[in-house]
């Protein structure tokens, strides 16, 4: 059974909160969830400079994107239960993070599929044979542009989750020991 | 075993996705702003990418055939056959860092539109909410 919680979580979107029995435990995920969101960020936007990264890089980085998705997705799985339950009076700014999700799984999903579908080396190379077919290309390009648009909206609206993380995980403090 | 099953039902969704992209396909195989337009456009059934100006194309990328559509300045076509090998010289060239850094600014300049669009929204409704409790103080804030 997935755990309901009335109120999004202090530490990680995912749903943990910052139990003191938990402390260890949440700042594993909460670490867990800034890396790997990061890498994710990363990665599309050095994925999308095609010009950049040439058809090579592009395809076997678009697919590990296409990975990367799916357990981002598993890990944020409570947030949407969560919050698609409560979609029929959720407040204004989670109703409006949940259609940018919404579009943006919609989008890098078709975006990744159809990039696979017309894939020239990854998936040759592996000896599978792609579609290739006009419609793919185009639904690639269209899917690639509407993605573009909306990762960075998608990170922005969790702005403040990721600048308290971020100043959390990246400030340096001496260690103290105990007396 | 709970991360399986999130893993299951998240997989559950991204086929679903897939399963519509390949019914949108099969019944209906056309797209919405068909043409050439933003950073790649399709001319007779090829990819055709656009680079900024100085930019090299990318490995694998090859200029259009003599009797298919020559490509206008600052445009290269991507219909290459010839399989490219993996180096790591290829990823950091540095005349094609031009094509990162759009991308970077295009998402960096989203990003600060929203940021500040929010702060903006959420200054505004905690201004409108003092101005509520000011005006009735038998009103408090119980959140």
């Amino acid at each position: 059974m997935v755990p309901v919680m009335s109120r999004p979580a202090p530490i990680s979107p995912a749903g943990y909160r910052s139990h003191t029995g938990r402390r260890a435990r949440v700042a594993a995920r909460t670490r867990l969830d800034f890396w790997l969101d990061a890498a994710i960020l990363a990665g599309y936007t050095v994925a999308y400079s095609y010009g950049f990264t040439g058809v090579v890089i592009h395809e076997w980085l678009g697919i590990a994107l296409g990975i990367a998705l799916l357990l981002h997705l598993t890990l944020h799985w409570d947030w949407v239960v969560r919050t698609t339950r409560r979609l029929v009076s959720p407040r204004g700014h989670d109703k409006l993070i949940w259609l940018v999700n919404i579009a943006l799984l919609v989008a890098m999903t078709l975006c990744v599929a159809s990039g696979i579908a017309i894939s020239r080396v990854a998936l040759p190379e592996l000896g599978i044979a792609t579609l290739q077919s006009p419609f793919w290309f185009r639904l690639h390009v269209l899917t690639a542009e509407v993605t573009v648009g909306l990762v960075p909206i998608h990170v922005a609206l969790r702005w403040r989750w990721i600048a308290g993380v971020g100043r959390r995980l990246l400030a340096w403090r001496p260690v103290r020991w105990p007396r | 075993m709970k991360f399986l099953r999130q893993f299951a039902a998240a997989t559950a969704v991204v086929a679903a996705v897939v399963l519509a992209g390949l019914a949108w396909n099969r019944l209906a195989p056309t797209l919405p702003g068909e043409g050439p337009g933003g950073h790649a456009f399709i001319a007779r059934g090829r990819a055709i990418k656009v680079l900024p100006p100085g930019a090299q194309p990318p490995p694998g990328g090859r200029p259009a055939p003599p009797g298919g559509r020559p490509p206008p300045p600052g445009m290269r076509g991507d219909n290459g056959s010839g399989i490219p090998g993996l180096l790591l010289s290829d990823l950091l060239k540095p005349v094609n860092l031009a094509v990162l850094r759009d991308t970077a600014l295009l998402e960096a300049a989203v990003i600060t539109a929203v940021v500040i669009l929010d702060a903006g929204y959420r200054r505004l409704r905690r201004a409108r909410r003092a101005t509520t409790i000011r005006r009735e103080p038998g009103i408090s804030d119980s959140r």
